[in-house]
């Protein structure tokens, strides 16, 4: 099957099995081993990406889907100007997740960041998906607070959902 | 890795008509609506099935809709649990919102559907339970004489035997009507994980009216994921005829006659899932226990 989508800026044409999960095609297409994890529906939550500006788990998204979508990947997310709010958060928070899951954890970040959740509950259900321990709820919390304050400093507009 | 193998032919339907003749031509495809559950199986890829066919239904307009009264809330079946949330927290009933959010995460609810959740293969989610526990009822589509037929339908009517949803042949959930119920006893509990530990988890919903100290009206579901759904009127009527708050004793008989009826319906049940019931039960009864010695006072 045929599939046009955008990863990381790059207009593609894939020829693919049409229900293979985006999180193979990110790493065996895409060559993109090292921020996404495939773990064959064990939940761990470490391949998370942005889909049309909203986190999900790529495990979950099944080729056909992603026809005519955004893909973001943390690669090429990382050398944006809102990574550096996550990581200006980050620094002024004095925690930092684990190199597993860093990745996942950042672009999780970003969405929450980018919708405004402020609600502590919210956030922590939101992360609740990554099962790796390294960070304290507290601190997650207060990133992604510190985030919002920080993209609203910039004047940063929100990503508009359809 | 598998490129090529076998990779199924995805039909996206824009509407029921399309949806009808798709069907018509083939007869053994299968239904794809959120895909959390199908996707968070280990051997989901590649398919094994060869020349497999997927009918996608995220297309098809008609199941996107949400439609609400005074009286009910009506789901499209492709409606996702987030939009659920977002759109009717307030008045939905509590038992449903409950069992939403422990769902948790909405990069989950963000893409598990309604009528996906109802319908999963071979594995139940806590959804039906719920829905059965709401007295709500499924509008099913099915194809009668080449043509694309539907019945509304109360949720118990579709449940099997062995606790499952079956569906008629080539047929599917279009629409979920909920009820906007007056009962004042909604309880919603899950424990374990049903996707990761199906054998060790279960779930149950409660809903009653309680008045004085009887329950009006009570249903209760007990949901094991590998097993299916465990309903019974004869649970039900176990509790109307009970008179809160309970003893010690009274709880021990309820339990062993629950857990009679669960038995019959399956054999299975791992010894912690039996533990949790057990568990859940008592839960639900010393909600209803301190209901019942609360609320004489708050009404004088």
């Amino acid at each position: 099957m045929k599939i046009d989508c955008t990863i990381d800026g790059k207009t593609l044409t894939l020829s693919l099995n049409s229900d293979k999960p985006l999180s193979l095609i990110l790493r065996e297409n895409m060559g993109d081993e090292g921020y996404v994890n495939h773990c064959g529906g064990q939940m761990c939550g470490l391949c998370a990406v942005l889909v049309d500006g909203r986190a999900m788990l790529s495990c979950m998204v099944p080729a056909f889907e992603i026809r005519g979508k955004n893909v973001v990947t943390f690669e090429s997310f990382r050398r944006t100007r809102n990574v550096k709010d996550i990581e200006k958060a980050y620094e002024s928070v004095g925690a930092y997740p684990c190199p597993d899951c860093y990745a996942s954890r950042t672009m999780i970040f970003e969405s929450l960041i980018d919708e405004g959740v402020s609600d502590s509950t919210q956030i922590l259900k939101e992360l609740s998906m990554v099962r790796c321990p390294c960070m304290d709820p507290d601190d997650e919390i207060r990133i992604v607070q510190k985030g919002i304050e920080l993209r609203r400093k910039r004047n940063v507009r929100r990503t508009q959902f359809a | 890795m598998y490129e090529g193998l076998s990779s199924p032919n995805i039909h996206t339907p824009a509407n029921l008509g399309e949806y009808a003749s798709i069907v018509l031509h083939y007869p053994r495809s299968s239904l794809w609506a959120g895909g959390t559950f199908i996707m968070s199986r280990p051997d989901s890829y590649p398919s094994r099935k060869m020349n497999a066919e997927i009918i996608y239904l995220g297309e098809i307009e008609e199941l996107h809709r949400f439609q609400r009264n005074d009286r009910f809330a009506e789901f499209g079946a492709m409606v996702t649990l987030d939009e659920i949330l977002n759109t009717g927290k307030a008045v939905l009933p509590r038992v449903l919102i409950d069992g939403i959010e422990s769902i948790g995460s909405r990069l989950i609810t963000r893409r598990a559907t309604i009528g996906g959740s109802m319908c999963t293969k071979g594995f139940t989610t806590s959804f039906p339970g719920m829905m059965i526990a709401l007295d709500a009822t499924a509008e099913v589509r099915f194809i009668k004489k080449k043509r694309l037929h539907s019945k509304w339908m109360q949720i118990t009517r579709l449940m099997d035997r062995n606790g499952r949803i079956v569906l008629p042949q080539q047929g599917m959930i279009s629409r979920v009507r909920i009820a906007f119920t007056e009962k004042n006893c909604q309880y919603f509990s899950r424990i374990g994980s049903f996707m990761l530990e199906p054998e060790k988890s279960v779930s149950a919903s409660f809903t009653a009216t309680l008045d004085q100290d009887i329950l009006i009206n009570p249903k209760i579901t007990f949901t094991y994921p590998n097993l299916g759904i465990c309903y019974s009127r004869d649970i039900d009527s176990l509790f109307t005829t009970l008179r809160f708050p309970l003893d010690d004793s009274e709880l021990m008989n309820l339990e062993s006659m629950v857990f009679t009826f669960i038995d019959s319906f399956f054999q299975g049940i791992s010894e912690l899932q039996r533990i949790r019931t057990k568990g859940i039960l008592r839960e639900i009864v010393e909600n209803l226990n301190e209901k019942a010695l609360t609320i004489p006072f708050e009404e004088s």
